[in-house]
């Protein structure tokens, strides 16, 4: 008996078992997207109970997308998938988008596991003026012939068009409003004064010891600025406080100092590195989000940083063999069904 | 901004779907004529509209909920005239404009502000991934209405008719159509992810969800070649499919936390 008769070949060749698995697994993906994944087991329990975690730890509900049983179904559809295009579809140009279409399916699930088997991912904390020779993929420990040192981890942000310096003259009518933005230059209208913008920090403290001023984190907590004003030849510098209007809102050299604080957008998370290789500096570059830094092999991506102190930078280390192969698979999908649904109509 | 284009965008969108509705209960053809002339108002008006946030932002406006909402109406308006043009079925245009006056309407209501983008959107994947999504998605409003009216025809009249038979192969052609589109913006979305993140599939809620929503429509794409799904069957498939469509539009942003945040 050949393998074309047997009823299992018969059973993995229907397209009732590909349209039953398509449906399984769009259902219990939906689990994956009601319930937290891969989260900490004191996260679950307080999220649902003691319970309701045991219960949805033993179903994997708390990992859906690497459960044995989703496993087991997308392997299923591989299966299925091979059969079936090992026994109903020939090279007959008419079938060719339909050919191509499924088995990119099997290309991408192939590069999956290349990337899942050969490929390695972890994460990296450095600090300002440190570097890292290694990291951790799948709780082992990879060797890098190179090392990466963070320079500086910059994070810009954007300065909304309402946060401003309103300068507003003794009886309180505005004179001016002035960008924050450092280094500005104004002068004030009706007044001899002319006001510029030295510093800006989001978190004000004096530092007892120095007796300088700091920014405590990097949280607008008590944003303020530093100005200097120039009134007739004589110049003050002075701070003015969002959170504190009134300390500086009395007169200083005839006009009233307001500053209007607003939420500041992030704008760039910037980790300045520099790869060392033998002693070496090979490579300096600025690395952000949507630009990567390549070498070696492997790809650091910028990933974490902590928002009350920028010190240092998280970075994902990403080594997939596999992403070719996904995207050749991406390729002939997209031609697959561009054949399938665009071309053959037309030729029909 | 001024939001001169969208407003009168946002009108001719109304008028479109007021002269739709008289040309589907009176016979006078101007109707039908104003119709078309007023989607195609709108077809123009939102791209300017766009073309001058676009300008005045210095990124392209395709980064929330409300600038999305806007390229989403244009797509349907497009969408709209095409099937008015070829299957002339007054109740399908009639309805695929609503669809846009309710994408515009609920647009109206969001902040429109023109804010910077956030560092994970300044990619050159944010345009062809957000162009293609909506194609696809206006391409399945279309074959969604289509089912729609499908399934009201058929249970409310009694005698089988022509009209029936265009809306079941209009609702497949736009299925047909748009599943490219949507595989199109779903790989667009992983290879972007790939680039800025260093994973092309991280099983994020929005990310799934268009699985979902690609699979549903791949179950309605077999049946119907394989199993001979017609009518009501496929019509139905058709909804379940939109409805999966519309949650991951809307409903893993306003109900699932994830990724994919900004619209």
């Amino acid at each position: 008996m050949s393998i074309k008769r047997s009823k299992g070949w018969k059973f993995f060749s229907s397209i009732k078992l590909a349209i039953w698995l398509l449906a399984s697994i769009a259902t219990v993906s939906i689990i994956g997207t009601l319930i937290l994944q891969n989260k900490s087991a004191a996260e679950y329990i307080s999220r649902y109970g003691h319970s309701t975690y045991k219960v949805f730890s033993a179903m994997g509900f708390t990992h859906v997308y690497s459960a044995w049983w989703f496993i087991l179904l997308l392997g299923l559809l591989s299966l299925n998938l091979t059969v079936c295009l090992l026994n109903r579809f020939s090279l007959k140009l008419r079938s060719l988008g339909t050919t191509i279409a499924h088995l990119s399916v099997l290309v991408i699930f192939a590069g999956a596991l290349v990337g899942m088997f050969f490929g390695q991912k972890g994460f990296v904390k450095i600090y300002e003026g440190q570097s890292i020779g290694s990291f951790e993929s799948h709780g082992k420990k990879v060797s890098l012939d190179f090392s990466v040192r963070l320079n500086d981890f910059i994070y810009e942000e954007n300065i909304s068009p309402d946060e401003k310096i309103v300068v507003s003259s003794e009886d309180g009518s505005v004179l001016e409003e002035v960008s924050v933005e450092i280094g500005t230059e104004a002068k004030i209208p009706h007044t001899e004064n002319s006001i510029k913008v030295l510093r800006y920090v989001p978190d004000f403290i004096l530092d007892v010891s120095t007796k300088k001023v700091v920014s405590r984190s990097s949280e607008p907590r008590n944003p303020a600025v530093e100005i200097e004003l120039n009134t007739a030849g004589e110049t003050k510098t002075l701070w003015v406080f969002a959170r504190y209007p009134d300390i500086h809102n009395t007169v200083v050299g005839g006009v009233k100092i307001k500053y209007v604080w607003a939420y500041r957008r992030p704008k760039d998370f910037i980790s300045n590195l520099t790869v060392i290789k033998d002693g070496k500096e090979v490579l300096k570059q600025d690395v952000r989000v949507n630009c990567p830094l390549k070498f070696g092999g492997y790809t650091f991506f910028q990933s974490s940083y902590d928002k009350t102190n920028l010190v240092w930078t998280g970075l994902q280390v990403v080594k997939d063999p596999g992403v070719p192969i996904v995207y050749l698979g991406f390729v002939l999908l997209v031609l697959g069904l561009g054949i399938r649904f665009y071309v053959n109509p037309m030729i029909k | 901004m001024n939001p001169l284009y969208l407003n009168v965008s946002f009108a001719a969108c109304l008028l479109a779907a007021v002269f739709y509705a008289g040309s589907l209960f009176f016979k006078n053809k101007s109707f039908a004529f104003l119709a078309r002339l007023s989607a195609l108002a709108g077809v123009i008006g939102l791209p300017l509209y766009i073309g001058v946030r676009w300008h005045i932002a210095q990124r392209p406006p395709l980064s929330n909920m409300f600038e999305s909402l806007v390229v989403f109406a244009w797509a349907i308006l497009i969408a709209v005239i095409i099937t008015d043009l070829k299957y002339k079925i007054k109740s399908v245009t009639l309805c695929g404009a609503f669809m846009a006056v309710i994408a515009l309407g609920y647009a109206s209501l969001l902040n429109k502000e023109i804010v910077p983008l956030l560092p994970a959107l300044k990619s050159n994947w944010l345009t062809i991934h957000v162009l293609t999504c909506f194609v696809g998605y206006a391409a399945f409003t279309v074959s969604f209405v289509a089912s729609i009216v499908y399934l009201v025809q058929v249970k409310f009249t009694a005698q089988a008719n022509a009209n029936v038979e265009k809306l079941d192969s209009l609702s497949y052609n736009m299925i047909a159509f748009g599943f490219l589109f949507l595989t199109l913006g779903i790989i667009t979305g992983a290879v972007w992810a790939n680039s800025a993140w260093g994973t092309y599939w991280s099983w994020d809620p929005k990310e799934t969800w268009s699985l979902i929503s690609w699979f549903v429509y791949a179950i309605y794409l077999h049946v119907r070649h394989t199993k001979g799904w017609r009518g009501a069957k496929a019509a139905w498939l058709s909804v379940l499919g939109y409805l999966s469509v519309l949650f991951t539009y809307f409903g893993v942003n306003y109900l699932l936390s994830g990724l994919h945040s900004y619209g």
